[in-house]
């Protein structure tokens, strides 16, 4: 039995993660319809960033507020370079070109600051640990969901309570009409991607420290943040955050018990019979089309 | 069913790009019109020259630049079949390695377990991926956008560790070394021999797709791409085409997986990963999506680039994500779409 | 179409500049060798061996070259792709024009280019690859290889944790490509050897973010003893999680993790683990490596982030270049596989005890075991040999 809860308090911490990941992807989604290939870059880019920071000699959390806002001035950049003056662009050349982004950014990444794996400092210990009965909890991926949690909720009240949240929505659900009736559409959206690019770059910053920082360390996080989007439904930003914890759990247990050699097939199985049952995700809202 | 007549179609009219929206208006009034691959002398010499380039290029070129060539057909060849699927069907795939790697493994598998010559292994081959390319397509009749792009994924992704885990059927890491092949006394070994071998099957493949999409069965899908619901109100059957499409799809992939193993001589999942799916995937958007051309100078580009650009070493990825950009930057519609503006420019000139 | 011909034209004029007339990669004033490297993706942590091996070569052209013959070394990226390594390294031979190959990490990117540089007698020092590979392997001429072998060196740690540290039972924590598995197999045949028990297998994917349910599948298991084939930053993340849960086996790693880099990312979990090491580390009391390494860092001060895959760079161009230097000036591909043949027990500046042959192209057959503690390596053994696989 505890062995159990272990399993699931591995992949809770695992899964807060990855909702933080799949929070940034889904906040694009929902206004631009654009599955964003650059989001894990922007990730280790903010960690970079901070990092750089720290080793300048800058206060911890001056050097994180320097990470996440230099990751959302890159990322409300990339959008106003390259997204907003494409008017004939099709969605799918928009997704390919935050691929050709993230092919770019991680290049730029391993030039800059060396391929090799660094640690990065956290105020929270990796080695002090909660017991609770037989669980061992670390204080780092406590500290990380706790974090997640209070994101996802600071998110929320962006999105749901503020004029720009407001706007957000209108130009989410009709770009034209929110145009018209006066909401400035483009710099709405390039609030929307330099919000995504914090989003990511504090998920950045917090996996930093428990996965070593280096220019790649968020290809299999952002997947994951992907698969998890996807399972809670693109467009919301709740499921995003169930999507995250139940892929985590579902990996963890898999692991567990059935193989670790196909964790990932087994878990991505499961949000594909998922999908047979509820195409839209299970928080995303049913497809309405006009024919 | 009702097969969508030819009536005055209207050649580069049903890009999904609007940058297309000017066509060359070349109004056709028969099938057989529409059908023809070449027409007046300045195509067939075009043709002819076309052809005498790329089959003489193994007698001038080094080595080095057929192998090269060589690995730009096997990618043009996936390139191609992806197109059918993502660029006339509207379907999305991050699974083609998936389909790549059925082909290879099923084409290595019976070449070295039961000693079957090229040619029954090639057909054998594009049996099982079109079988899996069918598979796979039967979600996508519930699933669209990022749900299928995650289901497809998950496909490619099992199929990696399964090559990876099951060492009795696919040698695991340690690699599935083919033999070597003998066609009409030729080895396959010779490089020149294998590219000429992998040209004739990728000009097949090309010209069947381009003859596919203008054929009612491509009308059908671009009917579906624009339209699921209209495309099934005028008697698309569209369980029939997406699987179609998938099916098609897959077979071409499987082929160039095919011969891929014979390019590199032995097998190992780690030819089959995301990241090459994602690589096919962007060589389609890259090239212009619904345009078969396109897809061949997509995957020409972004098989070229890397090879290049070498000598960058880590910037490397820098000047290929920058290409990327720009391309799309300044022609959302694909490189094609750029062509077929030079193109037009050209004939108005002076104008 | 017409497109494609153009493209076809302008691309086949710009590959083609190159090839020489004499001896391929050798002019009177320099020796053109090449290497392959993952510089992007997942394993782009290996790629500063490329930089040692330019570092190197940097170093030796200051004084002088070998018989007035700079060294120029090509570093090409694969993003350890084994279709992209083919293509770097045909690139290296037919358009760069190299005199030898040295180096290519990866045993799939290895294989991927073995039957074409073996088919065009191109010298190939050193891939970093299962020994395996290599068994049974008849056209061996121009290979020559100072790397251990996986498998005799699982056996070795085996022994040590069954003899030495009373291990009864064993868990293996592997990376799932040939690496891991080869370490793996090592570790069963020793078991056998040694008596002890593998009472758990763990694999993870190289492309895998966290570790934390192989952890517990770990501690489940008991196993008295743990060994690591993994890359530094898997090996840090098992060893934080196994201590964060309770979980305090004796620790053993195979020589990829003998790197001074693993103190900064594991931090104080690294104390006490077991490893391997095919040169002497720095920080040992070698001043001979202390001095090489010295020199590196100084060329190319990035290098201090990287010291092991460095001086790993150099250990494997050393035996070449004393090949080079044995060859003398009138070099030739014979020539020089007759002078790397007469190499016996030699020593370089890093890499020590080189014996090549004519039917002899593992170079090196033992490795020694080193204990981590308080930051820096300390030598635990003298050196252990194993048997000359090929």
């Amino acid at each position: 039995m505890t062995l159990a809860a272990q399993y699931l308090a591995n992949g809770l911490a695992s899964g807060g993660l990855y909702a933080l990941v799949a929070l940034g992807i889904v906040l694009l989604y929902r206004s631009s319809r654009v599955l964003n290939f650059a989001h894990g870059d922007l990730c280790t880019l903010g960690a970079f960033l901070a990092l750089s920071g720290l080793q300048a000699g800058w206060p911890y959390g001056a050097a994180l507020v320097g990470g996440l806002v230099g990751a959302g001035l890159v990322s409300a950049g990339f959008y106003h370079v390259l997204v907003r003056p494409v008017r004939e662009g099709t969605v799918l050349g928009l997704v390919i070109t935050t691929l050709g982004f993230a092919l770019f950014l991680s290049g730029a990444m391993a030039w800059l600051w060396g391929t090799d794996t660094k640690p990065f400092p956290s105020p929270l210990s990796d080695v002090r640990v909660y017991r609770l009965g037989g669980v061992v909890v670390s204080e780092l991926s406590a500290g990380s969901l706790a974090a997640s949690v209070v994101l996802v909720g600071l998110l929320s009240l962006v999105v749901h309570r503020t004029p720009l949240g407001l706007a957000m929505r209108a130009v989410a659900q009709n770009p034209v009409a929110a145009q018209l009736l006066g909401v400035p559409a483009r710099r709405v959206l390039a609030a929307t991607w330099a919000l995504a690019g914090v989003l990511g770059a504090s998920a950045g910053v917090l996996l930093a420290p428990a996965l070593l920082l280096d220019p790649f360390m968020m290809l299999d996080p952002f997947l994951k943040g992907f698969a998890a989007a996807v399972l809670g439904g693109m467009d919301s930003l709740a499921g995003a955050v169930v999507g995250g914890l139940l892929l985590g759990v579902a990996e963890s247990l898999f692991a567990g018990y059935v193989s670790v050699k196909f964790k990932a097939t087994l878990s991505f199985l499961v949000i594909v019979a998922v999908l047979l049952l509820r195409p839209e995700g299970l928080f995303g809202r049913p497809l309405e089309r006009r024919v | 069913m009702v097969r969508p007549g030819p009536g005055g179609v209207l050649r580069e009219g049903s890009g999904l790009s609007p940058a297309n929206n000017q066509p060359r208006v070349e109004l056709r009034t028969s099938y057989a019109q529409d059908l023809r691959l070449v027409s007046g002398w300045t195509g067939w010499a075009g043709v002819v020259l076309l052809v005498g380039i790329l089959a003489g290029l193994p007698l001038f070129a080094p080595r080095y630049v057929v192998y090269v060539a060589t690995l730009c057909s096997v990618h043009a060849v996936v390139a191609v079949g992806l197109n059918l699927l993502v660029g006339y069907t509207g379907q999305i795939s991050l699974g083609h390695a998936g389909f790549f790697a059925v082909g290879a493994y099923t084409q290595g598998l019976l070449l070295t377990r039961l000693g079957w010559g090229f040619v029954p292994s090639l057909v054998a081959s594009a049996a099982t991926s079109a079988l899996a390319g069918y598979c796979v397509g039967l979600p996508a009749l519930r699933l669209s956008g990022p749900y299928l792009a995650i289901a497809t994924l998950a496909f490619g992704l099992a199929v990696h560790q399964v090559l990876v885990n099951w060492e009795g059927l696919s040698g695991g890491r340690s690699g599935l070394f083919l033999p070597e092949l003998h066609l009409a006394g030729l080895s396959l070994r010779d490089e020149r021999v294998l590219y000429w071998v992998v040209l004739v099957v990728a000009c097949g493949l090309v010209l069947a797709a381009v003859r596919i999409v203008r054929s009612y069965v491509g009308r059908a899908l671009v009917a579906v791409r624009d339209s699921d619901v209209a495309a099934e109100m005028s008697g698309v059957n569209l369980t029939r085409y997406k699987t179609l499409a998938f099916g098609l799809s897959a077979l071409y992939a499987g082929v160039a997986g095919a011969l891929m193993g014979h390019v590199l001589g032995f097998l190992e999942p780690q030819l089959f990963t995301l990241f090459e799916s994602i690589y096919f995937f962007s060589m389609v958007v890259v090239g212009g999506l619904a345009s078969v051309p396109g897809s061949v100078l997509g995957a020409l580009l972004l098989t070229l680039l890397p090879q290049l650009l070498s000598g960058f070493g880590e910037v490397l990825n820098v000047l290929y994500g920058l290409v990327v950009i720009l391309v799309l930057r300044f022609e959302p519609g694909g490189l094609y779409s750029r062509w077929l503006r030079i193109q037009r420019y050209v004939r108005m000139w002076p104008l | 179409m017409r497109t494609v011909i153009g493209i076809c034209l302008a691309v086949a004029l710009g590959l083609s500049v190159g090839a020489g007339a004499q001896e391929r990669g050798v002019t009177g004033e320099e020796v053109v060798i090449g290497t392959s490297m993952p510089l992007s993706g997942p394993a782009a942590y290996w790629g500063a061996v490329g930089r040692g091996m330019e570092a190197y070569a940097r170093f030796l052209n200051d004084q002088g070259g070998v018989h007035g013959r700079r060294l120029r070394v090509v570093v090409r990226d694969d993003a350890y792709l084994p279709p992209r390594a083919a293509a770097n390294v045909r690139e290296l031979v037919e358009r760069v024009g190299v005199f030898a190959v040295v180096g290519l990490i990866g045993s799939a990117n290895a294989f991927a280019v073995r039957d074409y540089l073996v088919r065009n007698e191109v010298i190939w020092i050193t891939p970093t690859a299962d020994a395996s590979m290599w068994y049974g392997f008849r056209d061996k001429k121009y290979l020559f290889v100072t790397y251990p072998s996986y498998v005799e060196e699982a056996k070795i740690l085996v022994d040590y944790a069954a003899r030495q540290l009373g291990a009864k039972t064993v868990a293996v924590f592997y990376q799932n490509d040939l690496y891991g598995q080869k370490g793996l197999l090592g570790v069963k045949q020793g078991a056998v050897r040694s008596r002890v028990r593998v009472v758990a297998q763990v694999p993870y994917e190289v492309t895998q973010a966290e570790v934390s349910s192989e952890a517990v599948r770990l501690r489940e298991s008991r196993a008295d003893a743990v060994l690591l084939y993994a890359t530094p930053r898997h090996g840090a993340l098992i060893v934080r999680e196994m201590a964060r849960i309770g979980y305090t086996p004796r620790l053993l790693s195979s020589f990829t993790l003998g790197d001074p880099v693993m103190f900064a990312l594991a931090g104080e979990a690294w104390n006490g683990v077991i490893s391997t090491a095919f040169f002497p580390l720095p920080g040992t009391g070698d001043a001979r490596v202390d001095q090489a390494l010295a020199v590196l860092t100084r060329i190319d001060p990035a290098l201090r982030q990287n010291p092991f895959n460095g001086l790993a760079g150099w250990a494997f161009m050393e035996p070449f270049v004393e090949g080079l230097r044995r060859a003398g000036r009138d070099l030739t591909k014979e020539r020089l596989v007759q002078a790397m043949e007469g190499i016996r027990n030699w020593d370089g500046e890093v890499i020590r005890g080189v014996t090549f042959g004519p039917n002899r192209r593992q170079g090196i057959n033992r490795v020694f075991l080193t204990r981590a503690e308080g930051g820096r390596y300390t030598r635990l053994t003298d050196w252990i040999t194993y048997p000359v696989g090929f």
